[in-house]
């Protein structure tokens, strides 16, 4: 399931002889994320005599990614590939406020202001919402969830505003 | 007769009243997901990881392995009546099962798809008590070396059957296995990567990187599209579920192969049922007298795959019980399932846990039996389910997901986690990375670190161990020469064009 929706405009940033810039770009962000690995794994011991330290295999496997992620990076520069799709903001933008909101009201806010909230506001992440019906299935939800996880489930946590019960 | 004594106390623990419950919900959950189109089965094993925290493990175990067998039915009947699959180990059954029921032939094909399923599970069912024991104790013949080589063998599979690019498939287990590596480390202790962040100090957890990768960023790819799905149902009503003679002449070879291939390719790691049911598809129609009746409703199009796809399902089961190994993703969330609950995927399960191995497979076989009841004659109620629009389900799992992880430790940056799993999985997606390899790797990662340091402690440095030892060298001899085969240019191209099929 690779089609995207829509193709994206061919005006690349990358040099021409980049020929195939959705492997390119992939292959240089492994390469970019085993140098961290190695970079955050370089205060750690490595071997001693024949046995390893702890650093060992954290930067044996980050430097197997930085071959690998070059050798994806490597084929973008000498095979045809894909452009980069295109990537739409709404989506991923309301759908990450809804998770961090979430996160940040669960504590103080509890879970049936935040679990409505954050409906709501991953809701906004499509054009079609409607908000009477969104509303409704907010609210929903959130009273099944509430019953659900500290009754059903036996997992605790915070149901109500912190302020309004003290 | 190890075997019966065995079966008779796995039914015994899966026809207890709670069991069986777990069981049902497991089956209706499955459904519910392989039904509605964009959720997947790796979604929803991720999303409801939390929630079985609080129930009795073999409870939990039987409920997620219902969710898995149970989509593969419920895809079916969407890929059927809307020519959408519900699952992608659905989509080949769209090509002939959607044409069926235009010609107004959707009850029988949806009666034979559950026919060869439930027919398929059983056999699975037979398969995974029979191999269990005596691959268990090949297993515990298995030194540090040899599982090492035998994981390697493993992920290499996952690659070469896996769908696109060999050479980012791979990059994308290393991805994994590095991911793994953040936490402390287990001989001494040292915080690996963690930047003194108290919640890294456990390492990454299994659930939230999941949830993350699949459920998360699946929602955000699917918001690309736009929330609504073009879903063009078949709108007459289901008249004679039965089907005729000759069509329970036509599929029952079919329903016999897929069966086998199914099982087959179900206990190899790698696509597990996706891949089973396009191998499936791709056989009927070599072997068909008259291949054009293929794509035009020809019921052995429906029958081949959708066997196969559960045998599959089930069979995949056979190397986590009996080796501890995960052989495809969903199989990784049913380890991370087990270590929630405290228990060491591998072969001394079986014998440490009898209860928990011989219930789940017991319970595999009754839930299969409640399938084909949910799914016949309630097939209606499900049709109904695909009109509820996307644009509602989705910020539903988006919060139902982010209460689920933040209900694990009660840590909110668990939470945050996921979201950031989420934007790295649709950044992967949008790169053509597939995500399940990442998954394996995550799993298998502490497991080959700890064996590769042990064969080495034991072999005192010597890296030729691997290659010393028989058992040893011949698994990393086949994986060698899969790699080998993977990349030369012939199967490659037979390889992409078993995919191909399905986009036609």
């Amino acid at each position: 399931m690779s089609d995207t929706p829509s193709e994206a405009p061919v005006k690349s940033i990358l040099p021409k002889w980049v020929r195939g810039p959705q492997d390119f770009v992939g292959g240089l962000a492994m390469v970019a994320v085993a140098l961290f690995a190695l970079w955050a794994s370089s205060d750690l011991q490595g071997m001693h005599g024949f046995s390893f330290g702890a650093g060992t295999a954290p930067r044996m496997f980050a430097v197997l990614l930085l071959l690998l992620g070059g050798a994806v990076a490597l084929m973008g520069v000498l095979k045809d590939g894909p452009h980069i799709a295109a990537y739409s903001w709404r989506g991923p933008l309301f759908v990450s406020a809804a998770i961090v909101f979430f996160a940040l009201a669960i504590r103080p806010l509890g879970l049936v202001v935040s679990a409505f909230a954050a409906f709501l506001i991953a809701a906004m992440g499509s054009h079609e919402t409607r908000w009477i019906e969104a509303i409704i299935v907010g609210a929903c939800l959130t009273l099944g969830c509430a019953l659900l996880f500290p009754y059903v489930l036996g997992l605790p946590m915070p149901m109500f505003p912190r302020f309004l019960i003290q | 007769m190890e075997l019966f004594a065995n079966l008779a106390h796995g039914f015994a623990v899966a026809f207890s009243p709670i069991n069986l419950l777990m069981c049902l919900i497991g089956a209706l959950v499955g459904t519910l997901v392989g039904v509605l189109p964009g959720i997947g089965t790796i979604a929803t094993v991720a999303m409801l990881l939390p929630i079985t925290f609080g129930l009795p493990p073999v409870g939990a175990l039987i409920m997620l392995a219902g969710i898995y067998y149970g989509a593969q039915y419920g895809g079916s009947t969407t890929s059927i009546l809307v020519n959408i699959p519900g699952e992608a180990t659905s989509v080949v059954t769209a090509l002939d099962g959607h044409q069926m029921a235009k010609q107004g032939r959707a009850g029988p094909a949806l009666a034979i798809a559950a026919i060869g399923s439930f027919f398929a599970g059983c056999v699975a069912t037979v398969l995974i008590a029979v191999l269990g024991a005596p691959l268990t104790k090949l297993a515990l013949a298995f030194g540090p070396a040899e599982y090492f080589s035998l994981m390697v063998l493993g992920l290499i599979f996952a690659v070469v059957l896996a769908k696109g690019s060999v050479l980012k498939a791979i990059a994308m287990i290393v991805f994994g296995l590095l991911l793994s590596m953040v936490g402390s480390d287990i001989e001494t202790g040292a915080s690996r990567m963690a930047f003194n962040i108290p919640e890294l100090a456990d390492g990454l957890g299994f659930a939230t990187v999941a949830m993350g990768v699949f459920g998360f960023a699946e929602i955000i790819r699917n918001l690309d599209h736009g929330a609504e799905m073009d879903r063009n149902l078949v709108q007459q009503k289901i008249t004679g579920l039965m089907p005729t003679r000759k069509d329970l002449v036509d599929s029952t070879p079919a329903i016999l192969r897929g069966t086998v291939l199914g099982s087959i390719l179900g206990i190899l790691p790698g696509g597990g049922a996706v891949i089973a049911s396009f191998a499936a598809y791709t056989l009927e129609k070599k072997l068909a007298k008259d291949p054009s009746r293929f794509g035009r409703g020809a019921i052995e199009g429906v029958a081949s795959p959708e066997s196969a796809n559960n045998a599959a399902a089930q069979t995949s089961f056979i190397p986590l019980l009996t080796l501890g190994i995960p052989p495809n993703a969903v199989m990784a969330l049913m380890v991370g399932a087990m270590t929630i609950h405290g228990i060491v995927p591998g072969p001394q399960v079986m014998q440490k846990q009898p209860d928990l191995v011989w219930g789940m497979i017991a319970s595999m076989w009754i839930g299969n039996l409640m399938l084909i009841i949910i799914n016949l004659p309630l097939v209606g109620i499900w049709v109904r389910l695909l009109r509820v629009p996307y644009r509602l389900m989705f910020p539903s799992i988006v919060v139902f997901c982010a209460i689920g992880i933040y209900s694990v430790n009660n840590a909110p940056v668990d939470v945050v986690l996921a979201g950031a799993f989420g934007l790295v999985g649709y950044w992967l997606i949008k790169h053509d990375f597939e995500p399940a390899p990442l998954l394996l790797g995550m799993v298998l990662g502490p497991l080959m670190e700890e064996n590769l340091r042990r064969a080495l402690l034991i072999s005192r440095g010597d890296w030729s161990v691997f290659l010393s030892r028989p058992l040893s060298a011949v698994l990393l001899a086949i994986a060698a020469g899969l790699l080998v085969l993977a990349v030369l240019p012939t199967l490659r191209a037979k390889r992409d064009e078993v995919f191909v099929e399905s986009e036609g």
